[in-house]
């Protein structure tokens, strides 16, 4: 073997050298494949860390944090940890981002601090050439003073002494610039829109009222941090946590989890996908080297080293093409890490401080170990057929090869029973054995398809036929039957576009489906005349209205009722679930058959007296809970403990949400704050009128958003769409893979049918003929790949609404297919596959039939 | 029928590879002629002019008066379609095609109608005494079926002028014989012009004249009486 490598090495070299187009568009695929894979992960942990450095440059040198979720910490919690032996400093805090009444309306961070205190856990650097006052931070004593970051003052042009207006939830109000700290530590947060003021002037005009967001401790230096944690623990109450800064980071990630995973799930497509092009360019390489192959089989090359070129082949593939995917997914990360932070921010409220993706090694040799053993695994079936070439039968002339059988009865007979054993366990297996473990069931109804792959293929291809010949003449014939003639040169193609569909039309149909789950909830449940919202995001973590406002509002004529929503995440079980709290007579006066699991009427009664809470379905499934159960919460002030009066249908949160009426959350949770004010108006009210007469009356005094019920529903559908944005952008790098997948194969048919081209020239055909047959195949290729991955797309959707779904989000989502996506999808698939053929179909046309004719 | 005066064929870029060397011949119509000569004589390269796959590097080739030079790659595309059948030693069928739609292909690929053009192959099969065979794919058939099949093929628009490269060069001498009958057949019922390269003399021997190249010249020309031509 060691004296056979060198030569097998250098036969493998000149193919190529002879392939170059095929060898780099085959690299290429790897490339894109393991970029997408190490995008998303540098992307994701970029993400994190940005959103870890945002807590952890706010938390300065504290080393431990106290936290009442986001409700906040009533002011007694300070007075008692400050008396607490072991701890040095306490600091209370509030952060808010809210909006300027500047022009461009950007956000800014605004923290609030102890004038007196903070400096032992922060450091400020002020510019002093600019500051005219000795101290700062003690001029914060004035309620009109704000200290501003560098980089904000820059962008605004702003220098001590100059007026900063704001939107609070008391309305607008001017600030003084009195100082102006470097972009430094605490400056560096939030991309430097940061602002400092007194916390307890932020507390008021931010509508706190006696609570504050956060304490940040620091112990005595005799005092290990764990003890003091331990301590703290038995002297609050359990709805208050006390963690180190870092820790919050993992909350933070564990929040966002449902974007990671899907994140993550997507990000495999464009590498299965990638496994495609290897197993294509590999098997067309093993029918290209047939006669090859045969004459050093002949001369006594053993079995075992044909299948170590090949193998040999696609590691050296593997490493070329993996290492160059890693420099460009590090290069795509920026802008991955860029969307996720606004998914981030849009859909789970989170700011994060934008950074440079962090390139990490072992995410490097991971994803080149991966993108590596994709190429081995694409090439082991090619590679094994090589070896087992019959050395007589690859001997003869290639015309003389019968047609391929690649489906024995065998592989067809185990691909159905793959499908058919996914398919009954994603139906009856229950879902407790974790998701990972259930999106094997759809790995394998996955792994059944592409064993099905070739007779598929061949199915709907023949079905084509009759159809292209009517409509292409016998150009359209000889396409279709180029595929049906060498399915081991198209499946692959096929295959790689059916996995890329297959996401398209699964993704599509699950937005779809979950779409519309949540407009008929929204028709049923939120129907309220108007909306107004604090953010145009899903929620606003930390600025929210007041009471007062909503007592404006409810004066305003036409009105006839509003209620006040306030959503808050808490903790549950290691988890941190939605809670909605809103004046439940209100929303009972304009909701009907809501309960489930209850006599609704009993329910309604219980739930108005404060006697119960109600819980989302998908909070029931997660936590297996149902009426009569109690519900245990923890909260700033006491132990909250009711029953479950009712389950409700309801798509808040994929955690799960836990409803109760508003007076009740404002004692146990000592806040009033607003976060979303429903307006109903009276019969015969005009919308539009009283939208501009709330518009009029908010204009210049708060930032909010006013949508009516139909844009309101628009802007959440918007706001799904979103939330799937990236997906589809990693699908779509999946497609682009596999059309590389269409060019190789083209390429590949173009210079296996040189001969049969030839002929068809030598017999009359024209050179636009032989353009429009290339053509024709990639079109052809494009249809059966979109109609097989519209049934793949049908089975694996089954798996997203049926598990996926219910694993992440508990919900159970009604199964539905958007046939109208294949109007979209087709054309789409056509475009890319004509483009891919055009090189192909250029190469056709210049032909020189004397010597084709003449090719063996 | 077919004129060539003066016409060479060189290949290569350096060391020039004369292929065809000043040739000049004239085929009358229905006439049948043998082109005889060692492997790199020119018979092949003479046949790609005449049909319009190569272009002389000089001389003049005429078709029914029309020198094909001049045209352009399409107009001599479908001058090829229409009035010159071509048959190649390897039969060069397209093995995905049934023997019709093998056959029909020429008229497809003119626009004709399937109906239409599969009417008209299967006659054309008929006389090729192909007639049960119309829907096997060319793996199905022996090599002389498929031989016919190519022929059948090459006559479906009824060319005046037939180019046969080596047809019985892949076929048993029995089964070769029986093409060479049905080229005589044909050539009787439809007057059609056939120019066979071979290096079998006994397949010459079906013609009515003998050119012999070496070195891409005419060497020798020998006119068959017709009692030669019958054997």
């Amino acid at each position: 073997m060691r004296t056979l490598f060198p030569i097998l090495a250098h036969i493998t070299w000149l193919q190529w050298r002879l392939h170059k187009l095929r060898t780099a568009l085959t690299l290429l695929g790897i490339a894109l494949g393991v970029a997408v894979f190490f995008a998303v992960r540098t992307a994701n942990l970029t993400l994190l860390s940005s959103l870890t450095m945002t807590v952890e440059k706010l938390a300065g040198k504290a080393t431990l944090q106290v936290i009442g979720g986001e409700g906040g910490l009533p002011e007694a919690v300070w007075e008692t940890l400050k008396d607490t032996p072991g701890v040095k400093v306490a600091q209370p805090i509030i952060e808010v981002i809210a909006n300027t009444a500047f022009e461009d309306e950007g956000n800014l961070m605004i923290v609030g601090v102890d004038m007196l205190g903070d400096r032992e856990l922060r450091e400020y650097q002020f510019d002093e050439g600019d500051s005219e006052v000795a101290d700062p931070l003690v001029s914060l004593a004035q309620p009109d003073s704000i200290l501003i970051s560098r980089t904000f003052a820059d962008k605004h042009n702003l220098k001590d002494g100059d007026k900063l207006p704001l939107f609070t939830s008391q309305g607008k109000k001017e600030f003084i610039v009195r100082g102006i700290f470097k972009t430094t530590g605490i400056g560096e947060v939030f991309g430097g829109q940061i602002a400092v003021m007194d916390v307890f002037n932020a507390q008021f005009i931010f509508n706190r009222g006696r609570n504050i967001d956060r304490i940040d401790l620091m112990n005595e230096p005799e005092v290990a941090v764990e003890d003091l944690k331990r301590r703290l623990h038995e002297r609050l109450l359990s709805g208050i946590e006390v963690e180190r800064p870092a820790a919050r980071g993992k909350g933070i990630e564990n929040a966002i989890s449902a974007m990671r995973i899907g994140m993550t799930l997507a990000s495999f497509i464009a590498l299965l996908v990638g496994v495609f092009i290897i197993f294509n360019t590999f098997s067309i390489s093993v029918n290209q080297r047939w006669k090859e192959i045969g004459i050093l089989r002949a001369l006594g090359v053993e079995r075992s080293s044909v299948e170590r070129m090949f193998l040999g082949e696609a590691v050296v593939m593997g490493v070329i093409g993996s290492a160059a995917g890693i420099g460009l997914g590090f290069f795509l990360a920026a802008g991955a890490e860029r969307m996720m932070s606004d998914v981030a921010a849009k859909v789970f409220g989170y700011m994060t401080t934008q950074r440079q993706p962090i390139f990490r090694w072992d995410y490097a040799v991971a994803s080149f170990t991966i993108g590596v053993f994709a190429s081995l695994l694409g090439a082991l079936m090619p590679s094994r057929a090589a070896s087992r070439l019959n050395p007589i039968l690859a001997l003869h002339n290639i015309e003389t090869r019968q047609r391929e059988n690649v489906l024995g009865r065998t592989r067809m007979v185990s691909g159905f029973a793959m499908v058919v054993a996914g398919m009954a366990l994603i139906r009856f297996a229950p879902l407790k054995v974790g998701l990972y473990f259930q999106f094997s069931y759809s790995l394998l109804v996955l792994l059944g398809l592409i064993l099905l792959l070739p007779k598929l293929s061949e199915w709907t291809a023949r079905l084509l036929r009759p159809l292209m010949d009517r409509a292409f003449g016998s150009e359209g014939v000889i396409a279709v039957d180029t595929m049906i003639q060498a399915p081991r040169r198209t499946s692959a193609t096929v295959g790689a576009l059916m996995i890329g569909l297959m996401f398209v039309f699964s993704t599509g149909a699950y937005v779809s489906s979950y779409q519309r789950a949540v407009s008929r909830w929204m028709d049923r449940k939120i129907n309220p005349d108007l909306f107004i919202a604090t953010s145009d995001m899903a929620r606003s973590r930390t600025y929210h209205f007041s009471e007062e406002l909503s007592r404006k509002i409810s004066a305003l004529p036409g009105v006839k009722r509003i209620e006040n929503v306030r959503f808050i995440f808490l903790p549950y079980e290691g988890d941190s679930v939605a809670l909605v709290t809103i004046e439940m007579d209100g929303w009972f006066a304009r909701v009907s058959d809501v309960i489930e699991g209850a006599d609704e009427a009993e329910a309604r009664e219980k739930m108005i007296r404060g006697e119960g809470v109600l819980i989302a379905r998908n909070f029931a499934n997660r936590y297996t809970l149902g009426v009569g159960d109690r519900l245990r919460l923890q909260t700033p002030t006491e132990a909250f403990d009711r029953p479950i009066v009712g389950v409700i249908e309801d798509y808040t949160s994929e955690k799960g949400a836990v409803f109760l009426d508003r007076e009740l959350y404002k004692k146990y949770w000592n806040d009033a704050a607003v976060d979303m004010i429903e307006v109903n108006l009276n019969h015969g009210a005009d919308v539009i009128t009283v939208k501009n007469e709330i518009q009029r009356i908010m204009k210049g005094e708060h930032r909010a958003f006013i949508y009516t019920n139909a844009e309101y529903k628009k802007w959440v559908m918007n706001l799904i769409d979103g939330f799937f944005v990236l997906n589809y952008m990693q699908v779509a790098v999946a497609i682009v893979i596999a059309a590389l997948g269409i060019v190789n194969t083209l390429l590949i048919s173009v210079s296996e049918r040189k001969r049969e081209l030839g002929v068809l020239r030598a017999i009359g055909g024209l050179r636009s003929q032989i353009r429009k047959m290339i053509l024709l195949e990639a079109a052809a290729i494009a249809i059966v790949g979109v109609l097989i991955g519209m049934l793949a797309g049908m089975l694996n959707t089954y798996f997203m609404v049926r598990t996926a779904a219910a694993m992440i989000g508990g919900f159970t989502i009604p199964y539905r297919f958007p046939f109208w996506l294949i109007g979209i999808v087709l054309p789409m698939t056509m475009l890319i596959a004509l483009a891919a053929a055009w090189l192909p179909a250029r190469r056709a046309v210049n032909l020189q039939v004397v010597e084709a004719i003449g090719y063996e | 029928m077919i004129e060539l005066e003066n016409v060479s064929r060189d290949y290569g870029d350096g060391k020039v590879v004369h292929a065809l060397n000043n040739v000049s011949l004239r085929v009358a119509r229905g006439e049948r002629l043998a082109v005889m000569g060692p492997s790199g004589s020119g018979k092949s390269t003479l046949l790609n002019l005449i049909c319009g796959l190569d272009e002389p590097t000089a001389g003049v080739i005429k078709i029914d008066g029309v020198n094909i030079a001049l045209l352009d790659d399409d107009t001599r595309t479908r001058l090829r379609r229409e009035k010159i059948g071509m048959v190649f030693q390897t039969f060069n069928l397209l093995p995905t095609l049934t023997t019709v739609e093998n056959v029909s292909l020429p008229l497809r690929l003119q626009g004709i109608s399937r109906k239409e053009s599969e009417i008209r192959a299967n006659a054309m099969l008929e006389k090729v005494g192909l007639e049960g065979r119309a829907t096997h794919r060319p793996d199905q058939l022996s090599g002389g079926e498929r031989q016919r099949t190519a022929i059948a093929r090459a006559l479906i628009f009824v060319p005046p002028v037939l180019l046969a490269d080596e047809p019985t060069g892949n076929l048993d001498s029995a089964t070769g014989e029986d093409i060479l009958i049905l080229l005589d057949d044909l050539h009787f019922e439809f007057d059609t012009t056939i120019l066979l390269v071979t290096h079998n003399v006994e397949a010459a021997r079906h013609c009515d004249r003998i050119l012999r190249f070496r070195d891409g010249m005419v060497v020798q020309e020998e006119r068959l009486n017709l009692a030669q031509v019958m054997g």
